[in-house]
């Protein structure tokens, strides 16, 4: 690539996107299959100060075809971005969504407000998901600088972006992350309440959702927890998290599997 | 039929030169050098919005000087290039080499075969890592380009300036005695800048991947003082 120079009226501005369109880096948008790993459970719920995002990490196509993916990233310090549906859209659009963001920062030397952010992403799924029969859907959460609190956003299908003052789910073992969230969740929940909530609400997802890996106490493999507070996006590490899991499995033996019309 | 009259080339490129040298002096000039730990970029500018220094990449900075109009398109067309390389390939095949010499093309194509030639003069400094060397740089308006060991002036008094600077820093020095020998340079003998008139910004590894931070007046007055 030579030089992108740009007259007044045809430059594309500070999105990345709207560039990487026009030069043809981001590739056609056709095709027939529907074989690419997908299905996905991932949750954010929202607490007093800030967002809690959890997801499994199991890439499920005919068959499981990995154990170990990674569907949350930090799409900058503030900012948690995660993915449900293509495997290969979807880690296009984290590629995108990042390189996005940080572009917007160095272009114009500040950085996007949240809201910001998540209406950029609008219509990057819509595009993609109007145009190529592998779908994805993302789930954005972080932490709003100006308004000091967590916020949630979630998309439909079609590219539109909702804010979720609570808590919101994607991928296929939703219905039951759903359910146990509608059940748990309280306004004010403090950050130990919302790690909770949530890694239980994920190890339903896993217990009934056959695309959904849970807690793998064979290979060691746990679900990934993230936080976006005022000190940006952080990551539980992956012993704290077994150990979170390890509770929820001792409680779930102990009452022979079944929950017991309490939040267990 | 009307001739045009004849100019020979010679007289054609000077005419150029001068046109492009009048306008970069009527700017003011800017200092990169090495320090012990990166690079640090030193401009005078008493504008606190309208940058001359700017982040390409995760170890590439840019910086010009002249006409703003002309090298923050200059800045844009880099950041661009940056981006969709590293998201082409990888974020490690990003080399700022490659990027001064589009630079270079683009200056020197305009000057010969552009409406006018452009009055800007760019600086492409890169903080070294396994793969790369620290490198600064320094393309002047008509396309050449020069790879500067220590230190580079862009701007209309350069040559004085780097009289100056040479002078002051004979070796690599920390990042708060460069800053203030590139501040001193800059100002003269006769005036002293002060925090609110430099833009100060250096690339330096503080274990991000990212290394570009832009100065805070309080930071740039308190190694000042």
């Amino acid at each position: 690539m030579g030089l992108p120079l740009f007259s007044a009226d045809g430059d594309p501005g500070p999105s990345f996107w709207h560039f990487a369109e026009g030069a043809g880096l981001t590739g056609e948008r056709s095709g027939t299959s529907s074989e690419a790993p997908h299905a996905t459970t991932v949750i954010a719920v929202r607490f007093n100060a800030g967002v809690v995002m959890v997801a499994d990490r199991q890439a499920t196509g005919n068959y499981i075809a990995s154990r170990d993916v990674r569907k949350i990233e930090a799409a900058d310090r503030f900012t948690a971005l995660a993915i449900s549906g293509s495997a290969a859209r979807g880690i296009e659009l984290l590629k995108l969504a990042q390189l996005s963001f940080e572009h917007y920062e160095k272009m114009t030397d500040s950085a996007l407000s949240l809201e910001g952010k998540a209406n950029y992403l609008s219509p990057i799924v819509q595009r993609n998901n109007l145009t190529s029969p592998l779908l994805v859907v993302p789930l954005l959460a972080g932490w709003d600088v100006s308004r000091q609190q967590g916020r949630i956003f979630e998309y439909d299908g079609a590219g539109g972006c909702y804010e979720r003052v609570d808590f919101a789910t994607i991928g296929s073992g939703s219905p039951f992350a759903e359910g146990t969230l509608r059940l748990g969740f309280r306004e004010d929940l403090d950050r130990e309440a919302a790690l909770d909530l949530g890694a239980l609400a994920l190890y339903e997802a896993g217990d009934n959702d056959p695309s959904t890996g849970g807690p793998d106490f064979v290979r060691n493999i746990f679900p990934m927890i993230v936080t976006v507070d005022v000190d940006g996006f952080q990551e539980v590490p992956a012993a704290a998290v077994g150990e979170r899991f390890k509770t929820i499995n001792e409680r779930r033996t102990e009452s022979r599997g079944v929950a017991g019309g309490t939040l267990r | 039929m009307t001739m045009p009259f004849y100019v020979s080339p010679e007289q054609l490129i000077k005419d150029r030169a001068e046109f492009a040298q009048k306008g970069i002096a009527r700017g003011r000039s800017l200092v990169a050098a090495i320090y012990d730990k990166g690079v640090v970029m030193v401009a005078e500018n008493p504008s606190a919005s309208l940058n001359k220094i700017s982040e390409v990449y995760d170890r590439i900075a840019f910086a010009g000087v002249g006409r703003y109009n002309e090298f923050d398109r200059l800045r844009e067309a880099g950041i661009r290039w940056a981006d969709s390389t590293g998201f082409t390939y990888s974020r490690e095949d990003v080399d700022a080499r490659a990027l001064a010499n589009y630079y270079a093309q683009h200056l020197g194509d305009m000057f010969t075969e552009g409406q006018k030639p452009l009055e800007v003069e760019i600086l492409v400094a890169q903080l070294g890592n396994a793969l790369r060397p620290t490198k600064l740089y320094r393309i002047a308006y008509e396309g050449t380009i020069s790879d500067e060991p220590h230190f580079a002036v862009v701007g209309g008094d350069s040559d004085t300036i780097r009289d100056r600077f040479a002078l002051a820093e004979g070796t690599v020095e920390t990042l708060t005695s460069t800053l203030q020998n590139a501040a001193a340079a800059l100002a003269g003998p006769d005036r002293v800048l002060p925090a609110d008139e430099l833009e100060v910004c250096i690339l330096e590894d503080r274990g991000n991947r990212r290394t570009f931070l832009r100065l805070t007046d309080e930071e740039v007055k308190e190694m000042l003082s």
